[in-house]
């Protein structure tokens, strides 16, 4: 499928509850082969759809990581997901954002949908402070376990790391 | 401490990795290798502290792998050397500042340590084994002298 | 009876080293539970701030073994972002020294690996056969592991006319090579009796936890960001990614077909490189020379990009957020085995505690840092050490040979 199709497949599906689109085309090296990615910016109630969508278009899309971003109000989480891989120049990265408000930071789980989703999930709960509903496993991953509760160190408001935890071990005593 | 004549042999080395990126550590066996050869000076890697004569330590120190290697360093027999081998463990290189790390080894180990630093972001082969060169012709100076 | 089997921090392939805890029944595993979190160093945290070019040489300290991949993914997402381009020399001498990458990285696994079955003399043999690749990488660039080559807007050396005969008898000597490692790792009949039908991955478990890199290839899933995705220099150089049917018609994505798939990478990449030098372009090697220009460029862009990269070990991905000041937005990195580690699960369940080392490193996580095994029976707790772990995985291939076992 080319970017534009996958593009019409969302959209005929959501109608406007997505919010922006936009696709990037640029060309590498000699040949000037050209390759695309497709951003999406979608509401938080159509998002367990739109991965199902996703997952109509490949049986198991690839997902590579989920980044985050502290928008001072909202939190945005990105999915980075490709489909079509497998041949010869014809992958598509697919990203999708979605934004959900601080007061309120809940996302469902896509575990069911995709399992190797469970680290990543991880992840984004001590970093950022999102709550991942329906998630299988909901222990700290990275960060030890006496952690102080309530300090994200991704989040760039009163709670991320303060001062007082920074260990500077450059400094003489 | 007190040095003995055993160290005229051969030194028993044992690596610890504190939370390090594997540049040093690759180096470190690279000193085994053919190339640089380093068991025929008698410098063997041994697969547990208590039979270790040295601790080669790398990596800045990760709040995780604090107390594993306080256990470590106690659990060496004397008499003992340490060697830290690359810049985070040193003054934490290219990691100054975090949240996760618990300082550089001289500050996680007890104050009477004998310590040998061999700097470098990874150090070559040939400046480990110079390094494990220089701890070795300072202990045996120090022989018989109680530290 | 079942008891619980703690292996304490090995492996640390990407930032960390991870603790398992084996459910044991018998010497046969039931279940397995993975602990992260040992190497935690916060490295995004420090990246927001300082600035890109900072950014590059505490990426390159992400991974010593791999310590061109992150750069490289992360000058591409930076460049996504702010829409510099690159000139065409400087895509094609970046693809030459990731491709001398994996070729060092390849030979380093198959060390590891055979002195994880019991063969320390090959450890030696292989280890000795990469310095040749070390030399090379220091002739190119000055140093053997962190090379500091790579640049926002191209790379920082260029490769001159007289060095590339010398470069040309490295490449000769590994193809004389080749033959000799295929006879020693894949027709020999103590690594087939060890190896086969041992870790096994399906097809199906290799997609749903999306596994990259040669442990998903070897499984049958032909996923290579070079072949697929066109960055870079590999959008001409037509590169198609490496299953085990090109040795062995049936094949079970087990630990033997990992070995087939990482040596043939290595002549791979021969040839790769070899392409590369006859059809390298002429011009610059890196778009804008001054650095401080290039930061007061960086401060003022806005955007957010992604860039990928297919390290020896899989797919590299960075993702990238400016928005006007001297350091990122936002700034995440994501080291190929982070995905793996989820496929540890189904290749460890069912088989025994004295294929634990070699399972685990085919995956090929970076070396090995095992602190302390505790096996807890009944009332009596006792220690194994990590070389007592690998005496046991020694012990059942001497086993093997004499046809106890």
């Amino acid at each position: 499928m080319t970017p534009e199709q996958i593009v019409y497949r969302f959209k005929s599906q959501f109608g406007d509850k997505i919010k922006t689109v936009k696709i990037e085309t640029k060309e590498a090296a000699v040949k000037k082969n050209k390759f695309s990615i497709v951003w999406l910016r979608i509401d938080r109630e159509i998002f367990r759809d739109a991965v199902k969508t996703l997952t109509d278009i490949q049986q198991f899309p690839h997902l590579s990581v989920v980044s985050g971003n502290d928008l001072g109000d909202e939190i945005e989480l990105l999915y980075h997901f490709t489909v079509n891989y497998g041949e010869h120049l014809k992958e598509i990265p697919v990203n999708i954002c979605v934004s959900v408000p601080k007061s309120d930071p809940k996302i469902p789980s896509i575990c069911d949908l995709i399992p190797g989703a469970l680290i990543t999930e991880r992840e984004k709960q001590e970093m950022l402070g999102v709550e991942v509903e329906n998630i299988p496993d909901s222990r700290r991953i990275f960060v030890p376990d006496d952690f102080p509760e309530n300090v994200y160190p991704w989040r760039k408001d009163e709670k991320g790391i303060p001062e007082s935890m920074i260990k500077k071990l450059y400094e003489v005593k | 401490m007190k040095i003995t004549k055993s160290f005229e042999r051969a030194l028993w080395v044992f690596h610890v990795n504190t939370g390090s990126c594997n540049g040093c550590d690759i180096e470190i066996i690279d000193a085994l290798t053919p190339r640089h050869d380093v068991e025929r000076f008698g410098i063997r890697l041994v697969g547990t502290p208590r039979h270790a004569d040295v601790l080669l330590i790398t990596g800045p120190v990760t709040k995780q792998m604090e107390e594993p290697l306080k256990r470590i360093y106690a659990q060496t027999p004397d008499p003992k050397a340490v060697i830290v081998v690359g810049s985070c463990g040193i003054t934490g290189g290219v990691f100054y500042e975090s949240y996760n790390l618990v300082g550089p080894v001289n500050e996680v180990l007890p104050k009477d340590a004998y310590i040998v630093y061999v700097p470098g972001c990874p150090p070559r082969p040939e400046a480990i084994i110079h390094g494990v060169m220089k701890a070795w012709m300072v202990l045996e100076s120090l022989e018989g002298k109680k530290l | 009876m079942k008891y619980t089997l703690p292996i304490g921090p090995v492996h640390p392939a990407l930032k960390e080293p991870v603790l398992f805890e084996f459910e044991l029944n018998g010497e046969r595993i039931a279940n397995v539970d993975i602990k992260l979190g040992q190497v935690h160093r916060g490295i995004e945290w420090a990246g927001m701030r300082r600035n890109p070019v900072q950014i590059l040489y505490l990426a390159e300290r992400i991974c010593g073994i791999c310590s061109v991949s992150h750069p490289f993914a992360f000058s591409m997402a930076v460049e996504n972002a702010a829409g510099i381009e690159v000139p065409e020399r400087a895509e094609y001498i970046r693809v030459i020294m990731a491709e001398l990458e994996r070729i060092h990285s390849h030979i380093l696994w198959a060390g590891v690996a055979a002195h994880e079955i019991g063969f320390d003399t090959v450890l030696y043999l292989t280890w000795r056969v990469r310095e040749k690749v070390l030399d090379i990488i220091e002739y190119l660039t000055g140093n053997r592991i962190n090379k500091a080559i790579f640049m926002i807007g191209g790379v920082r050396r260029d490769i001159t006319k007289e060095q590339i005969p010398k470069v040309r008898e490295a490449l000769d000597y590994y193809k004389g090579l080749f033959n000799k490692l295929v006879k020693i790792f894949l027709h020999d009949k103590t690594i087939k009796m060890r190896t086969e039908h041992v870790g096994i991955l399906t097809k199906e478990d290799a997609l749903k936890t999306c596994a990259v890199g040669p442990t998903t290839r070897a499984s049958g899933v032909p996923k290579d960001v070079r072949q697929d995705y066109a960055y870079s220099a590999y959008a001409d150089l037509n590169v198609k990614a490496i299953t085990p049917d090109i040795y062995r018609k049936k094949f079970a994505g087990d630990v033997y077909d990992r070995i087939i798939v990482r040596l043939f990478e290595v002549k791979q990449s021969i040839q790769i490189i070899e392409q590369c030098i006859e059809n390298m372009p002429g011009g610059e090697i890196v778009s804008e020379p001054k650095i401080p220009k290039l930061l007061a460029i960086l401060k003022k862009a806005v955007g957010e990009g992604i860039g990928r990269h297919e390290a020896p070990r899989g797919e590299v991905f960075h993702y990238v957020k400016l928005d006007g000041k001297e350091a990122p937005y936002t700034w995440k990195a994501r080291a190929p085995t982070y995905n793996n580690v989820l496929a540890w699960i189904p290749m460890l369940k069912g088989e025994q505690i004295a294929d634990i080392p070699i399972v685990a490193a085919s995956t090929d996580p970076c070396i090995s840092c095992t602190n302390r095994v505790s096996v807890i029976k009944g009332r009596n707790k006792y220690t194994l050490t990590k070389e007592e772990l690998h005496k046991l995985s020694v012990e059942k291939t001497r086993g093997m040979r004499n046809g106890i076992l």
